[in-house]
């Protein structure tokens, strides 16, 4: 076993040529680092905290933000090994054959390929996380000893099913960093450099490629890393911030020469109690609303989701819309219930109403975006502003998908529902994010519309690749996490044999 | 005995048959004034909460009133065979954000406007 390396011990200006670095040393870059294993290949996994979370570390992450209330920079994610896994909530679904699309109502939709090509990578993606067997959509035979799923009339919307990374009997969801140690400790090729901050990524002089990593460390040593080939794994506000910020060669930054790095940012809206879902018999299926460990260990809850179809025929994106709590009603609720209860010919005597809450697919918004801004971090790096923004467009698409529940609830006589907000300022006084940070280097063959190509490799730059959710070019509504390590994966397997 | 037993039984008829009356009539029910929409408004049981829902419903039909709604709805079928076949139809209207079928938000508009 080998010992992670401390930049702050190496000396002054020591060199390092690994075959490859990999710059952040979240769930990409571990993930990553950990195919490599036994490639024959030298790795370096250059992660800017240490093994614990330490303050001047996160307020490298402090930035600004205009546009619509967003969660501060530095409150989102996490930097030390294992990034925001240190924090995250363990929910995993595979983004839908849908989310691969070019469709005319999403605009800069479509992946340079279809699901089948991250299909083969959600195995191991799934083992990453622990999520045990791949059950998903299939649960609703295995989850049936512990009640029904909602019944819902012929329609749009159907129960869907989250699974979770290890949460089980209390223990936390998969840390990366903690769980993978001794992993990264036993893959001899494979050093992890903590308190080692990329501050530049240097081009030649031709900007065809990557010449060397300026590495910096907060007690002031500097380092040179001069790989074969690079992966920028830090997330998708700081894979933009050092792409932006090493615009020593293009001075438009990396990447950037058609100005769309750091656009596109997105995070999944997760606004509160969105709709109360009333059902006629009182009797909603525990795994609405809470964990449902099956026999074999998998942990899942339920959420109902838009089909393919309904989303192609209505032009509406992605949700997942989850049980939460119960609720009273009002007299006016009781009316509307009772009224409507009484013309289906159904007892609403033992109605119960639940808030509901979820998770929406944000459109793709080239003015949701990262800049650098005047402010410098501890390191002289250009801190990032984040412009934030949601459309109406986002919570009108989203209010159609739950009206269609509503009438799919009157149509199967079970339920009923009522949707809580209107008008844009409600929507907002509701709103909650995922922190799941998308986009800003988007995936698209044409380099027009893509700041990488289909195998994530920066356009114009031959040796540089970015792993994680800023490649997304569209974002789904499932959390990002697992969908981004099959994606990683898939890299993984390009590389080895680029790097052969 | 006879006599006991013969008085029990029209007792037990007079029962039976107040309570078919009650039904019937709707004796024990809600008491509404006529209308001229009884034909419609029979068919809910209960008109006070769907005069309070109703009132809201009503304002999302503009240019609606009593007689109007009754000559929309006569000829549909009854109530309770439209609300059901409304939601698969995709007739199904939101009232204060409530998702209902469109003849149940038309019939309650009418119980709230006599």
């Amino acid at each position: 076993m080998t010992s992670f390396l401390d930049a702050r011990a190496l000396p002054k200006d020591t060199v390092l040529t690994p075959d490859l670095a990999i710059i952040g040393g979240g769930p990409a870059g571990i993930s990553l680092a950990l195919a490599f294993a036994d490639s024959g290949q030298n790795v370096l996994l250059l992660e800017s905290g240490g093994l614990n979370f330490e303050t001047p570390t996160q307020s490298l992450y402090q930035g600004s933000e205009t546009g619509v209330p967003y969660v501060p920079l530095d409150g989102g994610r996490l930097r030390y090994l294992g990034g925001s896994t240190n924090h995250w909530g363990g929910w995993c679904r595979p983004l839908d054959e849908i989310d691969f699309e070019s469709r005319d109502e999403v605009p800069h939709s479509g992946w340079p390929f279809t699901r089948k090509e991250i299909e083969p990578y959600f195995t191991r993606a799934q083992a990453l996380v622990e999520a045990g067997p791949w059950i998903y959509d299939a649960a609703d035979k295995q989850a049936s000893d512990s009640g029904p799923v909602i019944k819902l009339g012929e329609g749009g919307i159907y129960t869907s099913w989250f699974q979770f990374s290890k949460t089980r009997n209390g223990i936390l969801p998969t840390h990366f960093g903690e769980r993978y140690q001794d992993d990264l400790k036993r893959a001899r090729r494979v050093t992890p450099l903590l308190n080692a901050n990329v501050a530049a990524i240097r081009l030649s002089h031709d900007a065809a490629k990557v010449d060397h990593l300026d590495v910096a460390t907060l007690s002031g040593n500097r380092l040179t890393v001069t790989p074969r080939y690079v992966v920028l794994a830090a997330g998708a506000m700081e894979n933009a911030r050092l792409l932006l910020a090493s615009n020593d060669v293009m001075n438009v930054g990396i990447g950037n020469g058609n100005d769309l790095v750091g656009r596109f940012f997105a995070d999944h809206p997760i606004p509160r109690n969105v709709a109360t879902l009333v059902l006629f018999d009182g009797r909603c299926a525990p795994f609405y609303a809470n964990f449902l460990t099956l026999p074999n260990g998998a942990v899942m809850r339920a959420a109902l989701s838009p089909k393919a179809k309904f989303l192609r025929d209505h032009g509406v994106v992605g949700s997942l819309t989850t049980v939460e709590n119960d609720v009273k009603l009002d007299p006016f609720a009781t009316a509307a219930i009772e009224t409507t209860a009484e013309a289906l010919g159904v007892d609403a005597s033992r109605a119960k109403a639940f808030s509901l809450g979820c998770g929406m697919e944000p459109l793709p918004d080239p003015d949701r975006r990262v800049t650098l801004s005047q402010g410098r971090d501890a390191l002289g790096l250009p801190r990032l502003n984040l412009n934030m923004t949601i459309t109406d467009s986002d919570f009108a698409r989203f209010r159609i998908t739950l009206a269609e529940l509503g009438r799919q609830l009157l149509a199967a006589k079970s339920g009923m529902i009522h949707l809580s907000y209107n008008s844009r300022a409600e929507w907002l006084k509701a709103m909650d994010w995922g922190n799941h940070h998308m986009g800003t280097t988007r995936m698209h063959d044409d380099p027009e519309k893509g700041v990488v190509d289909g195998d994530a490799k920066v356009h114009g730059v031959g040796n540089l690749y970015v792993a994680g959710a800023s490649v997304f070019p569209t974002y789904g509504s499932s959390n990002p996490t697992m969908n981004l390590l099959a994606l990683t994966l898939r890299l993984g397997d390009h590389l080895r044999q680029v790097m052969a | 005995m006879k006599r006991r037993r013969l008085l029990s039984g029209l007792a037990a008829a007079v029962i039976v048959a107040s309570g078919g009356a009650a039904w019937k009539f709707r004796l024990f029910g809600p008491h509404y004034p006529a209308t001229p929409y009884d034909d419609l408004l029979n068919q809910i049981t209960d008109r006070e909460p769907a005069s309070l829902f109703g009132k809201v419903a009503l304002t999302t039909m503009p240019g609606m009133n009593a007689s109007r709604l009754a000559q929309a709805l006569r000829g549909q079928g009854t109530l309770a065979a439209r609300a059901s076949d409304d939601p698969a139809k995709g007739r199904v209207t939101e009232v204060s954000g409530w998702i209902v079928p469109k003849s149940v938000a038309s019939y309650a508009a009418l119980a709230a406007s006599v």
